[in-house]
C-alpha cells in the first residue's frame, strides 16, 4: 500500500497527543497503514525535518503541536512548510 | 481569401454564474494561408469549444462567454448569436505562459508549485534542494506567490517557541474566480492595446489611403 506523507502526519495526529507526549513508534504506525516501515521511517524523518513530528530520547514518535495545528487548518493541500524563528522571520 | 473581421467587444452583464469580458476594437487583416499554418494554432470550434464568443446582431458587440451551457448573452435587449467561424487562427495557450504573462507569476515561483502539488508537506529546504534554488529564493517567491494570492499562508505555532509558516492552496473555488477573472483583467487590459493599434492603424489608412499597410504596422511607429 502506498503510503503519502499527509497520510502518516494523519495517522499520527491520531495515534498521539503533542501536549500530553503521548507516543508511538513507527512499527505501530507501519501497521496501522498497511505500510513497510523503511517507508514509514522515510515520510516520519520528513516530518521531523517539519517540525511536524517529534522523536522522544527512546526512538518514539508523536506529532508536534504545529502538527496538529497543520491538519487543524483543514486545507486540501498543504504544500510547504518553512520554520521560522522566533521573530516570525525565516530561517533562510 | 483575404479578409478584414473588425469586431467591437464590450464588458457584458449577466445574471447567471457565467463571465464575459471585452475586448475592445479588433480589425484583423487576414491574408490567410492556411497551408502556412502552424501545427501549434488553435482554429475556434463552436461545436467543441469550452467556450462560446457571441455577436451582436445590430452593433459591433462581442462577448467571451466561459462556464455557461445555454445562450443567449444579450445587448440590446435581444439575444446575441453564436459566432460559428472566424477567419482568423491563434496560438494555442501554454498554460506556463499565461501565468507568466498574466499574472507576472515568476518561473521559480511556479515551478515551486508544480514540484509540491500532491507531495506535501515538504520543507522549504527540500524544495530548494530539488529544484536546485537556494532556501532565501524558494522563500522569496512563496512570499511573491501569496502576494498574488495564488497561495496562503499561515503560522502555526512551534514547540519551543517561535512559528512555523505554513503555505497552502487557497479555496480552490475562490482561487479558479479569482485567476479567471484577474486573466480577464489581463484580457481586457490586452485589449485595449489592440483598440488602440487598430485605431492608429485606421488613421494611418485615413491619412495613406494608397499606401499598402505596413507588414508589421507598429514597427513603423517610434514610440511618443
Amino acid at each position: 500500500m502506498c503510503v503519502t506523507r499527509r497520510t502518516v502526519l494523519q495517522e499520527l495526529v491520531e495515534s498521539t497527543d503533542a501536549e500530553r507526549r503521548e507516543t508511538t513508534t513507527v512499527e505501530a504506525l507501519a501497521s496501522a497503514l498497511a505500510a513497510d516501515e523503511r517507508t514509514l521511517e522515510e515520510h516520519v524523518d520528513a516530518l521531523v525535518t517539519c517540525e511536524l513530528a517529534h522523536v522522544e530520547a527512546d526512538g518514539r514518535i508523536r506529532a508536534t503541536i504545529t502538527g496538529e495545528e497543520l491538519l487543524a487548518l483543514d486545507t486540501d493541500e498543504v504544500i510547504i512548510v518553512d520554520p521560522a524563528g522566533r521573530d516570525g522571520r525565516s530561517n533562510a | 481569401m483575404a479578409g478584414r473581421t473588425r469586431d467591437r467587444i464590450g464588458f457584458m452583464s449577466c445574471q447567471c454564474e457565467c463571465v464575459s469580458y471585452g475586448l475592445g476594437t479588433l480589425m484583423v487583416d487576414t491574408e490567410n494561408d492556411a497551408a502556412s499554418e502552424e501545427s501549434d494554432e488553435v482554429q475556434y470550434d463552436p461545436d467543441t469549444s469550452r467556450y462560446d464568443i457571441f455577436e451582436c446582431a445590430d452593433c459591433d458587440n462581442v462577448v467571451l462567454a466561459l462556464g455557461r451551457d445555454e445562450p443567449p448573452m444579450s445587448c440590446h435587449n435581444q439575444p446575441m448569436e453564436r459566432i460559428r467561424s472566424i477567419d482568423m487562427s491563434v496560438k494555442t495557450p501554454d498554460v506556463k505562459q499565461v501565468l507568466l504573462e498574466a499574472f507576472g507569476l515568476p518561473k521559480a515561483g511556479l515551478d515551486i508549485c508544480l514540484c509540491v502539488i500532491g507531495e506535501g508537506p515538504l520543507s522549504a529546504n527540500e524544495v530548494a534542494e530539488t529544484l536546485g534554488y537556494d532556501r532565501s529564493t524558494v522563500t522569496r517567491y512563496l512570499n511573491k506567490l501569496v502576494e498574488l494570492g495564488l497561495l496562503r499562508r499561515s503560522e502555526l505555532n512551534r514547540e519551543g517557541g517561535g512559528v512555523v509558516n505554513v503555505y497552502h492552496s487557497v479555496d480552490l473555488e475562490r482561487m479558479r474566480r479569482e485567476t479567471l477573472i484577474g486573466f480577464y483583467v489581463w484580457a481586457g487590459e490586452a485589449a485595449a492595446l489592440i483598440e488602440e493599434a487598430n485605431v492608429t492603424k485606421q488613421e494611418y489608412l485615413d491619412e495613406n489611403p494608397d499606401q499598402d499597410l505596413p507588414e508589421v504596422f507598429w514597427d513603423s511607429f517610434p514610440d511618443d
